[in-house]
């Protein structure tokens, strides 16, 4: 009689070769002759390309230009002479301006709750206090704007207590307090007559990354409104709206940019009366919303016309009436599944402020070119060799900017679940 | 009246919460705002217009324009009329963006497929590719690389690769094969375009028959060879009856400055306009391209390895063709967006429709200028559109 053993089974692992480091470059780059090959010609120039370029930055690229730009980077000739007076006392209003920004910054995060807007809060603040810290002597870069800097920390701290300790802790009031704050910095930098300290800026004068900034947001704020109204509008029963919807939407979309910001320049001027309060920035911020308005519209009207049918006609059957139906139903279905449409058409937005050199504004890009190519010292142009860092920079300050905007982007839509449901 | 208004309180309804009397009176009043907003606009500009003495209409177009302009593809004197310098801008922005939509097609599909590649190094070299192109405003990147052609040495050091090809600040200076003897090259070139449509002939039916019969007729080599034979042959036999139809000009230093001449120049704005439009507009077009090939199921993809297809030809032959379907509407408006953004080309100093146009207005009415521009960027625009609908209908599923 003989005892029938089960077979002792031992689970192996699996080959050495299969997993961990050597199994994942077995599966990724090596996994046949050809991608050997490719791995190694692509690695080879890859590598190539890193080496010169590092060898570039850290050896012969020369940034002192960008040292030298300094705070005009960030607010252009506002604190100039011509632009504030003879005190330059300037300075304090977009630094309280930032101070602004960042109180909002510690509300959302109240708000929020934690995540990646607590995470984004913080990055920003410290970075920006971090500025207070460059290696500039104290008569280019004076203890006040130091201290300004560093106060973004407690500005951010006090937001977040006020958000979490009094009524104003909710989104309808950080939204609300934040077209007040927006509002509240136009003032601060406009400045008001017979103000002491507040002593108006020409338009004129506004420059830097605040001039990019401002105008991107001025300019997504108010075209988000228009952009739906001129989606609804060109769905519209009724022909005259639907009409003028068209043809507003497709003169802006068929027609460049610059060519209308030119034209801003030249032919708008004349369709108004003499000494009407146009100024040329104005000019084009109306301009670049109105562009970007309706590139939204199309954005938002293709969301509508994705939408079931059967979502409209639900609401109708409950009672709703037909603005309630778009504002509740349709809308927030449509904006939520073209939330990347939307958020691109906005990096365009802000990409698109650089074109403001059109009508002589001195944004980041303009003046630091004109700065590295026409800027004369001791009759030489010192800093004309130096123009590719320039743009290396510029390049990687918009990066930094319209990646962070995609990336919250794609954040926002998982977090609305888009494609899922 | 009474009738009306009781039709109009139906049912209790009061009148001006009435749906029809809403949307009739917002029509008027919007139209009426409308026509009120556009009649102020426009009887300002005439008042302004004839205070300023500015001439207006359109007869400027017959007074000679008087400007240089940069480089030009058609031949151009500054005593030709403004119609005929708008029409050499217009031909310089449509030259920019078709040699645009066709290199960046091109480039953006290789990278698009390279993201997707099972090749880890390959995937993240154009992620990165992408992400970097395609969040840096392109007035940078056209300053960058303009500054970069600028900073090659002068004419006088530039390099010349085998006396042939000059590269200098000026630009790259090569060899091009002009007409020499305008009816000979017409002539010529007729017969090269009934060579190319023999080739197209010949590689369809090659294909057909490979199709029915399963024997390999390799329809592309046929196509090809048929499209230079009667090329080569038409050169030949112009060449003994009338000269050589086309003459290749070579380009060399000439006179006291070493100047490049002959041969064809590419400016350095021209070429820093290219390179920034295509790197910027192929990081969009590769995003569509993987978002069209990641639409396709992956059975699909399976299926056609079953049956033994190599990865190249599944993707040649089953991922592709059905991918275009999602990829061809948002590539229209990228190519429509590489034409628009060829206005930027005033900053780097190329003389485009809008740079030229915008030198046009100091001596021109603007409003005429404006009309004019806007019908050529539309015209533009409507012939993509047609093209791409055109396709589009041929490719998607009946």
């Amino acid at each position: 009689m003989s005892t029938i053993t089960e077979p002792t089974t031992t689970q192996l692992p699996p080959p050495r070769s299969e997993t961990g480091l050597v199994g994942w470059l077995r599966a990724n780059l090596f996994s046949s002759g050809f991608n050997t090959v490719l791995t190694v010609v692509v690695g080879a120039l890859a590598g190539w390309a890193l080496w010169f370029g590092l060898l570039w930055l850290f050896v012969d690229s020369d940034f002192t230009v960008i040292k030298t730009l300094g705070g005009l980077l960030l607010i252009g000739q506002y604190n100039s002479e011509q632009a504030c007076g003879e005190a330059r006392n300037c300075f304090w209003r977009p630094q309280v301006a930032l101070l602004l920004v960042t109180l909002m910054l510690g509300m959302s995060w109240a708000v929020a709750g934690g995540g990646l807007t607590k995470r984004i809060a913080i990055l920003v603040t410290v970075v920006v206090a971090l500025f207070a810290f460059l290696p500039y002597s104290l008569e280019r870069m004076g203890w006040d704007v130091r201290l300004l800097l560093v106060a973004n920390v407690p500005a951010l701290l006090l937001g977040w207590a006020l958000a979490r300790y009094t009524a104003l802790g909710t989104w309808r009031w950080v939204a609300i307090l934040a077209v007040v704050a927006f509002l509240l910095t136009l003032v601060l930098l406009r400045g008001l007559p017979g103000v002491p300290g507040l002593q108006p800026v020409s338009l004129l004068y506004w420059g830097g990354l605040m001039l990019n900034l401002l105008l991107a947001v001025a300019g997504i704020v108010v075209s988000f409104p228009i952009g739906i109204a001129l989606a609804l509008g060109r769905r519209s029963r009724l022909p005259v709206v639907k009409l003028l919807c068209v043809v507003f939407i497709e003169v802006f979309r068929g027609v460049p940019l610059i060519t209308l910001l030119f034209m801003s320049q030249v032919l708008v001027p004349l369709a108004f009366p003499e000494n009407f309060p146009l100024d040329s920035l104005l000019r084009a911020a109306i301009i670049i919303t109105l562009f970007s308005a309706a590139y939204t519209a199309e954005n938002i009207r293709g969301g509508l016309q994705a939408l079931h049918p059967g979502q409209a006609e639900a609401a109708r059957a409950l009672g709703l009436p037909g603005w309630q139906t778009t504002l509740l139903i349709s809308l927030p279905q449509a904006i939520r599944n073209v939330i990347p449409a939307i958020v691109g058409q906005f990096i365009a937005l802000f990409k698109d402020t650089s074109l403001v050199y059109i009508i002589g504004m001195l944004d980041i890009v303009e003046l630091s070119r004109k700065f590295a190519t026409s800027h004369v010292e001791n009759g030489m142009l010192p800093y004309l060799d130096d123009v590719h860092e320039v743009f290396i920079f510029l390049a990687v300050v918009f990066w930094i900017f319209c990646f962070g905007m995609s990336y919250v982007s794609g954040r926002i839509e998982r977090h609305l679940g888009v494609g899922e449901r | 009246m009474a009738a009306i208004l009781q039709n109009l309180t139906y049912q209790g309804i009061p009148i001006w919460r009435h749906d029809q009397v809403i949307q009739w009176t917002a029509q008027v009043v919007s139209g009426f705002l409308v026509v009120f907003l556009v009649a102020w606009f426009f009887f300002n500009i005439v008042g302004a217009v004839d205070e300023r003495e500015i001439p207006y209409g359109f007869s400027f177009l017959e007074r000679a324009y008087q400007t240089p302009i940069g480089q030009h593809f058609l031949p151009y004197e500054t005593s030709d009329t403004f119609l005929y310098a708008f029409g050499v801008a217009a031909v310089n922005t449509i030259v920019v963006s078709i040699v645009g939509v066709i290199l960046a097609t091109l480039l953006g599909i290789f990278v698009g497929v390279c993201r997707l590649s099972g090749n880890w190094l390959v995937a993240k070299v154009a992620l990165f590719y992408v992400e970097f192109f395609r969040n840096v405003p392109l007035l940078i990147q056209l300053y960058f690389w303009f500054y970069i052609v600028l900073a090659l040495p002068p004419v006088r050091e530039g390099y010349a690769i085998a006396n042939r090809v000059y590269i200098n600040n000026a630009g790259v200076s090569m060899p091009f094969p002009f007409p020499d003897g305008a009816a000979a090259a017409l002539f010529w070139i007729a017969l090269a375009a009934a060579g190319i449509i023999a080739g197209a002939v010949v590689q369809r039916s090659l294909a057909q028959r490979e199709i029915t019969t399963g024997q390999p007729s390799y329809p592309l080599i046929g196509g090809f060879a048929t499209a230079i034979v009667v090329g080569a042959v038409a050169w030949v036999v112009i060449s003994l009856v009338a000269g050589a139809p086309l003459v290749v000009s070579q380009p060399g230093p000439q006179g006291a400055f070493g100047r490049i001449a002959g041969g064809f120049t590419v400016s350095g704005g021209l070429m820093a306009l290219l390179m920034g439009l295509i790197m910027y507009t192929s990081s969009f077009i590769a995003e569509i391209v993987r978002a069209g090939i990641q639409s396709v199921g992956r059975g699909q993809i399976e299926a056609s390895r079953a049956l033994g297809l190599s990865p190249m030809d599944t993707l040649r032959q089953v991922t592709f063709p059905q991918a275009l379907r999602v990829i061809v509407p948002p590539l229209i408006s990228q190519f429509l967006n590489l034409t628009k953004n060829s206005s930027l080309a005033g900053a780097i100093g190329f003389a485009d429709l809008t740079n030229v146009a915008k030198t046009m207005t100091q001596t021109a009415p603007a409003i005429s200028i404006f009309i004019l521009i806007m019908a050529a960027y539309l015209a533009m625009s409507l012939t993509y559109s047609l093209i791409g609908n055109l396709y589009n209908r041929r490719i998607r599923i009946a």
